[in-house]
């Protein structure tokens, strides 16, 4: 038996250092960071928790941390009802559902710079696709929104880019929709359920247990958004999707700011914390398991 | 009769998502193919197209240079003329249907598009590499032997998951810098052959499946736990082990903030920090940065109808069982 254990243990070795090496020991380490001063070339200096009372006074950080709720409560919300729209489409009984479904899917494949770098230029303001079809359904110039060159539409900017990989959600939706036994809208049908009781009675309560986990990794996915605003806005124009881990990283890289950074580092933690938590209690009654 | 009609609405809405969701990407093939006049243009048209002008008999393209009173002057840019600057009046100039394939032979010039390939493909390489024998490893490990401690094992690699990654990024990029590992591959490849807490989750869980007569079978034969590993798991594993080391694959492609931390030199640089790159130098060259994002994208979407079911596999085992 004790050669087991030994054997148990080497297969489990790369796991168990990597565990130690690239997660408990910059744990500590970087919640040691958060406590001190920090400025990358010097040594850390232990400040307390002078960071994080520098945290709660910093406008920016504020602005971030806003900007970034507000990106979340508009972008998930949005995605998962998209995703879902997009998955009942998909779940009737026409020709060419494959071909629908590959199409959803295919903008999740696109690579996040690339996608960046074709949305800078859909979401122009004189030449993109999105105001060029604005513009074709009759919306007038002074009207038209400059998406990300304008401070107000920046934001809705990236968030209307985010729809553009619903299928993500839709095709992980459309599967749980086609494990529904029939028999369930059958009885609902029978009892006189009209469609839209039974989408809300039948459909959704169903699938639930899959909305709350594309709810939840959507949330911590979304509080980490960063690549998006660092290729398309540097945070701009005027800090207006200065999202929380770009404020975070150019902390950390450009103002060299080691300590501060590490502080930010597990507020966000925090945050997502909480936020997973709330979500899964507030759910909690709502979410159907099998058996 | 009357059952026709919502599911002809519901085709009609379907197809209407299915062109809004395909627009983007048409659009892009599209300016990745259009002059540089052409694309300026805020009239919306897929079709690429260049101005010509008939020119001692033959079409030939040109390109605006500047406007003198009601005339417009151009110069050819194709032919046998080229160079040459003309006046003519704008009802002669003509819009025929062109394909630019310049915007992607000039992108290939600005941009070591083959080098970043190949940098990128070795790092996808070893991070597919390292993530499939270390997780199936492990995933061995906490599945078919039982062993004390494998349990608290388990529980801290979950724990791992909940961890955002910028908690770990500063200390880690000290440790790297510590190690003088700035500016090489290691950051980015030596974590992946230490297991992600995500795949060895999921491969331990097929790995339960898999009936304990048949490993113990081997056993009683005298067959080692590593033989049992490579002969009887591995094979059964197949279908997971590719959504693995196909969505390890993707990661290593897409991964933008490890090699904008850890890669320096231009000569380093993978394909999505290139084109980040490219995209501040050249931000009003329109065509070529079209072409060049088509070119990172092409090879995902062929993988992704070469690896189709994988995919669907992967998302339904990381959504609806994870």
């Amino acid at each position: 038996m004790k050669s087991r254990t030994f054997t148990g243990i080497m297969f489990c070795m790369p796991l168990i250092v990597g565990i130690l090496a690239f997660t408990v020991v910059p744990v500590v380490a970087s919640f040691w960071f958060s406590l001190c001063n920090y400025p990358i070339l010097d040594p850390p200096k232990f400040v307390g928790t002078a960071n994080y009372v520098e945290l709660a006074r910093d406008d920016r950080f504020w602005h971030s941390v806003r900007n970034t709720f507000t990106y979340v409560l508009f972008a998930i919300p949005s995605g998962m009802a998209v995703g879902l729209g997009l998955a009942l489409l998909l779940n009737q009984k026409v020709a060419g559902i494959k071909v629908f479904r590959t199409l959803f899917f295919l903008p999740t494949v696109v690579p996040l710079v690339a996608n960046s770098v074709l949305w800078i230029r859909l979401l122009n303001p004189q030449q993109g696709l999105v105001n060029t079809f604005l513009k074709a359904i009759g919306v007038t110039d002074h009207w038209l929104p400059g998406w990300i060159t304008d401070e107000h539409w920046a934001m809705p900017g990236l968030i209307l880019m985010s729809l553009w990989g619903a299928g993500g959600g839709a095709v992980m939706y459309l599967a749980a929709l086609k494990d529904v036994p029939g028999e369930l809208f059958e009885a609902a049908e029978l009892d006189g359920a009209s469609p839209v009781q039974r989408f809300k009675n039948v459909t959704i309560p169903m699938i639930s247990p899959v909305l709350l986990f594309t709810g939840v990794m959507g949330l911590i996915g979304g509080f980490q958004e960063f690549a998006r605003a660092f290729v398309m806005t540097k945070g701009g124009p005027w800090d207006s999707t200065l999202f929380y881990c770009l404020h975070l990283f150019n902390s950390a890289f450009t103002e060299f700011r080691l300590g501060y950074a590490s502080a930010m580092a597990w507020v966000l933690f925090a945050i997502i914390m909480s936020a997973t938590i709330i979500v899964m209690r507030s759910s909690m009654k709502h979410v159907q398991y099998e058996q | 009769m009357r059952n026709r009609t919502p599911r002809l609405i519901g085709f009609f809405i379907l197809v209407l998502f299915a062109t809004m969701f395909a627009l983007p990407f048409l659009w892009q093939v599209s300016t990745s193919l259009k002059t540089e006049d052409q694309v300026g243009k805020s009239e919306f048209d897929l079709i690429p197209k260049a101005s010509t002008i008939v020119f001692n008999g033959d079409v030939v393209q040109v390109k605006p240079v500047e406007r003198k009173g009601d005339r417009q002057v151009v110069e050819i840019i194709a032919g046998s003329a080229k160079g040459q600057k003309i006046t003519v009046l704008p009802s002669e100039i003509h819009l025929t249907p062109h394909l630019e394939w310049s915007n992607y032979s000039e992108g290939f010039k600005a941009f070591p598009f083959f080098r970043m390939l190949r940098n990128t493909l070795v790092i996808c390489f070893l991070v597919v590499l390292g993530t499939t024998v270390s997780c199936s490893l492990a995933a061995y490990g906490l599945a078919c032997i039982p062993w004390k401690g494998r349990e608290v094992v388990f529980w801290a690699m979950l724990a791992t998951m909940m961890l955002p990654a910028q908690v770990t990024m500063i200390p880690l990029f000290q440790t790297f810098k510590w190690l003088g590992w700035i500016n090489t591959i290691l950051p980015l490849v030596v974590p992946a052959f230490c297991g992600n807490a995500f795949f060895v989750f999921m491969l331990r869980q097929f790995y339960r499946t898999i009936p304990a007569s048949l490993t113990e079978a081997a056993r009683i034969d005298g067959a080692t736990d590593l033989r049992i590993w490579a002969t009887i798991v591995l094979p059964l594993s197949k279908a997971a082990l590719a959504v693995v080391a196909v969505f390890s694959f993707i990661n290593a492609w897409n991964d933008f903030i490890g090699p904008l931390l850890y890669l320096m030199d231009d000569e380093k640089y993978t394909l999505a920090i290139g084109l980040a790159r490219l995209q501040g130098q050249y931000s009003s060259d329109w065509g070529r940065m079209m072409a060049m994002s088509v070119v990172m994208t092409l090879p995902l979407v062929v993988l992704f109808f070469l690896a189709q079911r994988t995919f669907v596999d992967g998302i339904k085992l990381g959504g609806v069982k994870g």
